[in-house]
C-alpha cells in the first residue's frame, strides 16, 4: 500500500464519523426549526391555561435556579475541602469514587430516590422544593469535579506566597486560590445547570404536574416544566408534532443559552489569567 | 548574639532524611549565602527558618531554631507572626494575580498593619525598598503579570518588605532571571542587608562570592563548611568545599 492510499484511508476513516455527527446535529436542528413556525412572542407569554407556555418556561427556570442554589454552595465547599484540606487516604478515595458514581446514576433512579426520600419521607410531596433537591443531586458531581479542576489549575505558588506572608491557611485559600479559580467555579455551576436543564426523569415524580393555575406561590407547590410537558404531550396526549417541536425548541434554546454563557465566561477569563497560558 | 541560631536541625520528608544535624549561627544585618549542589538541602534549611517545610505533608523536624534567643519550634510560637518577621522570596517570581498595589498591600492588610493613606505610604516605601517604585509609580493598578520577570521578582521582594520583616529568606531569587535583572537584584540585596538579615540560597558561586558576607556550604544534607565568605572561597578548610569551588563537582 502506498503512503498516498494510506493517507486517503485515514482521511475517510476520520472524516466520515465527523460528517455523521454533523449530519445528526443538523437533522436535529432541522426538526427543531420546524417548531419555529408555531412560536411567537404571545405564545411564550400566554398562560398555559390559555394554551401558552408561560408557566412552563418560568417553571423550568425556577427549577434550574433553585437546584443551582442548593448544589452550588454544597458542591463548591465540598470541592474546596477535597482539594485543600482532605488528607489523601482511604476515606478521601472512597468519597472520590462515590462522587464519580453519583455522576453515573441513571436519572430515573435519581428521580425514584427523590420521590421516595424527598417527596414521601420528608413529606415535601410533589413540589418545587422536592425538584430542587432531586436535581441538585445530579448537579453536585459536575459542580464538585469542575470546582476541583479549577482549584487544581491555580499555581500552588500563589498559596505559598500568601502563607509565607503569615496568613492562615483559610485566608491563603480564600484570598488567592478561590478568586483565581472563580471563573472555573462559575463555569462549572452553569454547566451543571445546562446538564439538568433538559432533565425529565428526575422531576417526573417529584415536582411536575401537567397544568397549574398560574405560577407556584411557594416552594411547596408543584410546578410546570418544558421537559415534563414535552414528555406528557407526546406520551399521554398524542399532540400534533408541530406543537411539540415548538416546546422542544424553547427547551433547546434555554439549555443552549446556559452552555453558551459558560463558554463565553470561560474564554473571557482564560484571556485574563496569564498563568493558564 | 546571633540573629538566627540553628541547632542540631534534622528534617525528614516521609522516609527521606533531608537535613542532618545542621547547626549554624547567622549574624544580624549581613548577607549569608547557602550554597551547594542540587538536592543538598539548602532550600529545606532556609524553609526551616519560617517553618514553611511543615506545609508539605509528611515532613518532620527535630532540633531547634532560635530567633533572637527564642526557639521557633516551641509550642507557644505564633507561626503567622513568625512568618511576618521572616519574609521569603521564592525561586520563581510568584506575584498574586492582582494589581501591583494589591500585591504589596496584601501583607499589611492581612496583619491589619494599616489602611487608607497609611497603607499607600507603606506600599510606596516597600516598592522603593524593592527598587521598583520609579518603574511602576504611574501604573500601580496594572496587573502584576504585566511586569517583566525581573520586575516581578522585585515586586515579590517589595511584598515581603511591606510587613516589616527582620529577616528575608531568598531561595535562588535570580535563577529565573537574565543577567541584567540579576545584577539589579544583587545590588538590591546588598542594600537590604543594611537593615535586614538576608539569607540567600544560591547555586551560583560567583553570586555567593559577590554579595555575601558569610557562606555556608552544604552537601548531602550536612553542613560542610561555614565562615566568612572570603575565607571560605580563598582558604576552604574542607577538601569537599575546595573541590566544589574549583568546579570539580556540583
Amino acid at each position: 500500500m502506498t503512503a498516498k492510499t494510506k493517507e486517503t484511508i485515514f482521511f475517510v476513516a476520520l472524516g466520515v464519523p465527523t460528517v455523521i455527527c454533523l449530519l445528526a446535529f443538523f437533522w436535529i436542528l432541522y426538526l427543531l426549526s420546524s417548531g419555529i413556525g408555531t412560536l411567537n412572542w404571545a405564545l411564550l407569554t400566554t398562560s398555559a391555561l390559555k394554551g401558552g407556555m408561560f408557566e412552563m418556561i418560568v417553571g423550568t427556570v425556577y427549577l434550574l435556579l433553585g437546584a443551582a442554589g442548593v448544589a452550588a454552595p454544597i458542591g463548591v465547599l465540598a470541592a474546596i475541602y477535597l482539594v485543600e484540606y482532605a488528607p489523601s487516604g482511604r476515606v478521601t478515595h472512597v468519597i472520590d469514587q462515590a462522587i464519580n458514581n453519583l455522576a453515573g446514576v441513571p436519572s430515573i433512579v435519581i428521580g425514584l430516590f427523590g420521590y421516595t426520600f424527598f417527596s414521601r419521607q420528608l413529606g415535601l410531596g410533589v413540589s418545587l422544593a422536592a425538584g430542587w433537591l432531586t436535581l441538585s443531586l445530579m448537579m453536585l458531581p459536575i459542580v464538585i469535579r469542575g470546582t476541583e479542576e479549577a482549584l487544581k489549575m491555580v499555581p500552588p505558588s500563589f498559596k505559598e506566597a500568601a502563607l509565607a506572608l503569615g496568613t492562615t491557611k483559610w485566608r491563603a485559600i480564600s484570598a488567592t486560590s478561590i478568586p483565581a479559580a472563580a471563573p472555573g467555579i462559575v463555569t462549572s455551576v452553569i454547566l451543571g445547570i445546562a446538564r439538568v436543564a433538559g432533565e425529565t426523569a428526575a422531576i417526573l415524580f417529584t415536582s411536575c404536574v401537567l397544568i397549574t393555575r398560574g405560577l407556584p406561590k411557594s416552594p411547596f407547590e408543584p410546578v410546570m416544566a418544558l421537559a415534563y410537558n414535552l414528555f406528557v404531550q407526546i406520551v399521554a396526549l398524542g399532540e400534533p408534532a408541530q406543537r411539540v417541536f415548538g416546546t422542544a425548541l424553547v427547551l433547546f434554546l434555554i439549555v443552549a443559552s446556559f452552555a453558551i454563557v459558560a463558554i463565553i465566561l470561560r474564554t473571557y477569563y482564560r484571556r485574563r489569567q496569564p498563568w493558564l497560558r | 548574639m546571633a540573629k538566627v541560631d540553628i541547632q542540631e536541625l534534622n528534617v525528614w520528608f516521609k522516609e527521606n532524611h533531608v537535613l542532618k544535624d545542621v547547626s549554624l549561627a547567622i549574624k544580624e544585618h549581613a548577607v549569608t549565602a547557602v550554597m551547594g549542589p542540587s538536592g543538598c538541602g539548602k532550600t529545606t534549611l532556609i524553609r526551616a527558618i519560617n517553618r514553611m517545610n511543615e506545609i508539605i505533608s509528611g515532613s518532620r523536624t527535630s532540633g531547634a531554631v532560635y530567633l533572637d534567643g527564642k526557639n521557633i519550634y516551641d509550642e507557644d510560637t505564633n507561626v503567622y507572626e513568625l512568618r511576618r518577621k521572616v519574609g521569603m522570596v521564592f525561586q520563581k517570581p510568584n506575584p498574586f494575580p492582582k494589581s501591583i498595589f494589591e500585591n504589596v498591600a496584601f501583607g499589611p492588610k492581612i496583619h491589619k498593619i494599616a489602611n487608607g493613606d497609611k497603607l499607600a505610604d507603606i506600599v510606596e516605601k516597600s516598592l522603593r525598598g524593592g527598587a521598583l517604585w520609579d518603574e511602576v509609580k504611574d501604573r500601580l493598578n496594572d496587573n502584576a503579570f504585566s511586569l517583566s520577570g525581573g520586575q516581578q521578582q522585585r515586586l515579590c521582594i517589595a511584598r515581603a518588605l511591606a510587613v516589616e520583616p527582620e529577616i528575608i529568606l531568598m531561595d535562588e531569587p535570580c535563577s529565573a532571571l537574565d543577567p541584567a535583572a540579576t545584577a539589579k537584584i544583587e545590588a538590591l540585596i546588598r542594600e537590604l542587608s543594611e537593615r535586614y538579615t538576608v539569607i540567600i540560597v544560591t547555586h551560583n558561586l560567583q553570586q555567593a562570592a559577590r554579595i555575601s558576607d558569610f557562606t555556608a556550604f552544604m552537601y548531602m544534607g550536612q553542613l560542610v563548611e561555614y565562615g566568612d565568605t572570603t575565607s571560605v572561597f580563598e582558604n576552604p578548610k574542607s577538601e569537599l568545599t575546595e573541590k566544589y569551588i574549583t568546579g570539580k563537582f556540583g
